[in-house]
C-alpha cells in the first residue's frame, strides 16, 4: 500500500562509523550503522525495532539531519522538517521547567510569540503544577520524563522522528501519553517509532525495520517482522535461561 | 534559521543562563558588582598593602587591566565548552552550532555591562574624568568584541575536536594574564620590547587602550586597532564557514568524544 504514496524521505546506503579512539574495534573505528537503505512514505507510521545500541538513536539522528553519514545519501523531500523526540533530555537543569520549555520550542523553529502560547497547554497537559517554575534539577526522572514528552508532542512538524518515549513516567501519565501519541499517529502525521519493545511497535506500525548491528535484517509488515524479532530475541536469551535453572 | 530567530535564541538563551545563574548563588545579581570590587579589593590587598606601592595610580591600572581581561577571558573559557556540554540539545535538533558559544558571549556582554559601569564609577571617584577622547571607547570595544567572538567560536570547536584543549585553553589564559601588562605597564619596557609585546599580543595592546582612553585622555593607535579587527574578523569568518559547513562532523565529536 506504501508503495504508492509519495516518499518524504530516503536513506542510499547509508553507512556511518566514527574514531572512538583507543583500541577499541577496527583500529579504533566504530561502525555505527553499515549500507542502510530505506524509504520513508508520506502519512505512514514506520517502526524501528533492534536490541539496546544497535545503531537506532544513531539512524534517527541520520533521519533528523543531526549526524551526517559518512558513506551514502539522505534524501529528504525539499521544504519538510524531520524533528526528533527523545527522552535523552536536552534540558539544561538549572532553568526551569518553563525556560526549558520555551527554548525547545524556539530551537525547532517556533516565534518566541507561538512559543509562549504553547506554555499554558505544556504546563497542563504535563501536571507539573507549580513545579513548572522550579528548575529541572529538582524535578523526578518521572516528572522530566512527562515534561520533555509534552514539549515535544506540542511541536508541528512534517516528520516526527519517536526514539523510546513511551517506556517512562507512571501508569497514568504513560496511557494519557499513548492515547496522545496514538491520535498524532493515526492522522496526516509522518512518523518514525523507534522502540526495543516489540508490542508496542506492533500496535502502533504499519510496518516495521528490524535494525541489528548496524544493519536492516527484515523490513515489512508490522507483525511478521515483530514476531520474527521477538522470537530471535526468546531465542538469544534462552540458553542464559537454562543456565539460571540449573 | 532565519537571521532573526537566531539573534532571538541567542538573547533568550543568555538571559536564562544569566537568571539560573543568579538563582544559585543566595547573593544573585549582586555577584554583578561584588565581584569586580572584590577583584580591586584584593589587588589593594596585594600591591598597596604588602608590596606597598606608592604610586597612587596604580590600583587604578591594574584594575583597569583586570577588569576588562576578565571580559575577555570569562567569555573564552566559557565557551570552549559550550557545545560539549550543549550535547543534550546536539543529540536533539540540528542547530547551527555557533549558537552555544554565542549565548556564553552574549551573557559575557550584560555582565560586564555592570563590570564596565562599576570600574567608571570607581575611575571617576578617584579623581579622573570623562571626557570626550571616551568616545573611543566604542571602535575599541567592537574590536575587543571581535577578538572574543572570534576566539570563543575557535575554543569551542577545538574543545569539540578534543577535550584536551580545554587543559591548554586556560594554561593559555594565565599566560595572556601574564603576559599581556596587566601587573606591569608595557611602556615601561624598552621601546623595542615595547614594539614586541603591543604587535606581538593584542590583549596587550587592547589594554593598554583603554588605560591610554580611561586614564590619559588619550586616543588609541586607531590603525593598530583596525588591524587587530581586520585580522581577528578574517579568524571570524573562517571559523563561521567552518561551522555551518562541518556541523554534523561537530556534532558527532561532541555526542561520541
Amino acid at each position: 500500500m506504501s508503495e504508492h504514496k509519495p516518499i518524504v524521505l530516503e536513506l542510499n546506503e547509508v553507512s556511518l562509523s566514527y574514531h572512538a579512539g583507543g583500541k577499541a574495534f577496527d583500529h579504533g573505528r566504530h561502525h555505527v550503522l553499515q549500507d542502510v537503505s530505506m524509504k520513508l512514505y508520506e502519512k505512514e507510521t514506520l517502526g524501528i525495532i533492534g536490541r539496546n545500541g544497535v545503531g537506532k538513536t544513531t539512524l534517527l539522528r541520520v533521519m533528523a539531519g543531526i549526524l551526517a553519514p559518512t558513506k551514502g545519501r539522505v534524501r529528504m523531500e525539499s521544504g519538510k522538517s524531520a524533528s526528533l523526540l527523545t527522552l535523552g533530555l536536552g534540558f539544561k537543569p538549572d532553568l526551569s521547567g518553563r525556560d526549558n520549555a520555551l527554548l525547545a520550542a524556539m530551537l525547532q523553529g517556533s516565534t518566541q510569540k507561538q512559543a509562549i502560547s504553547f506554555l499554558n497547554d505544556i504546563k497542563a497537559f504535563s501536571e507539573l503544577g507549580d513545579s513548572f517554575n522550579e528548575p529541572v534539577k529538582k524535578y523526578s526522572a518521572g516528572m522530566r520524563s512527562r515534561l520533555a514528552f509534552t514539549t515535544a508532542l506540542m511541536t508541528h512538524v512534517d516528520v516526527l522522528l519517536i526514539d523510546e518515549i513511551l517506556s517512562v513516567g507512571d501508569a497514568h501519565f504513560r496511557g494519557k501519553a499513548l492515547a496522545a501519541m496514538q491520535g498524532r499517529i493515526t492522522g496526516d502525521q509522518t512518523v518514525v517509532f523507534v522502540s526495543h519493545m516489540a508490542d508496542q511497535v506492533e500496535k502502533m506500525c504499519d510496518r516495521v525495520i528490524w535494525l541489528e548491528n548496524g544493519k536492516i535484517v527484515a523490513e515489512g509488515d508490522a507483525k511478521e517482522v515483530t514476531s520474527a524479532y521477538t522470537e530471535s530475541v526468546a531465542l538469544a536469551s534462552k540458553p542464559a535461561i537454562e543456565h539460571q535453572a540449573e | 534559521m532565519p537571521l532573526l530567530q537566531y539573534i532571538r535564541l541567542i538573547d533568550i538563551m543568555a538571559r536564562m543562563g544569566l537568571r539560573a545563574d543568579a538563582t544559585r548563588f543566595f547573593l544573585g545579581y549582586v555577584w554583578w558588582v561584588l565581584e569586580p570590587l572584590l577583584w580591586v579589593g584584593v589587588l589593594y590587598v596585594v600591591f598597596v598593602t604588602i608590596m606597598g606601592t606608592r604610586e597612587p595610580d596604580f590600583l587604578m591600572f591594574l584594575a583597569t587591566g583586570k577588569l576588562m581581561f576578565v571580559w575577555f577571558s570569562k567569555s573564552v573559557v566559557q565557551a570552549s565548552n559550550s557545545i560539549v556540554s550543549g550535547k543534550g540539545l546536539v543529540g536533539k535538533i540540528n542547530v547551527p552550532k555557533t549558537l552555544f558559544p554565542m549565548a556564553v558571549v552574549q551573557e559575557g556582554i550584560y555582565r560586564q555591562a555592570a563590570v564596565f559601569v562599576m570600574l567608571s564609577i570607581i575611575l571617576l571617584s578617584n579623581g579622573y574624568s570623562m571626557t570626550a577622547t571616551w568616545w573611543y571607547l566604542v571602535p575599541l570595544m567592537i574590536v575587543n568584541y571581535v577578538v572574543i567572538v572570534a576566539c570563543a567560536f575557535l575554543a569551542a570547536c577545538l574543545v569539540c575536536l578534543a577535550r584536551d584543549f580545554a587543559q591548554l585553553i586556560s594554561l593559555g589564559m594565565l599566560f595572556l594574564l601574564f603576559t599581556s601588562g596587566i601587573f606591569w605597564d608595557v611602556r615601561t619596557l624598552d621601546p623595542e620590547k615595547m614594539k614586541m609585546v603591543l604587535d606581538g599580543n593584542p590583549m596587550a595592546f587592547l589594554l593598554d587602550a583603554y588605560r591610554q582612553i580611561m586614564m590619559h585622555n588619550t586616543s588609541p593607535d586607531m590603525f593598530h586597532l583596525l588591524t587587530i579587527g581586520a585580522g581577528f574578523g578574517a579568524l571570524l569568518s573562517v571559523m563561521v564557514l567552518f561551522m555551518r559547513h562541518r556541523s554534523q562532523y561537530l556534532a558527532l565529536r561532541a555526542l561520541t568524544a
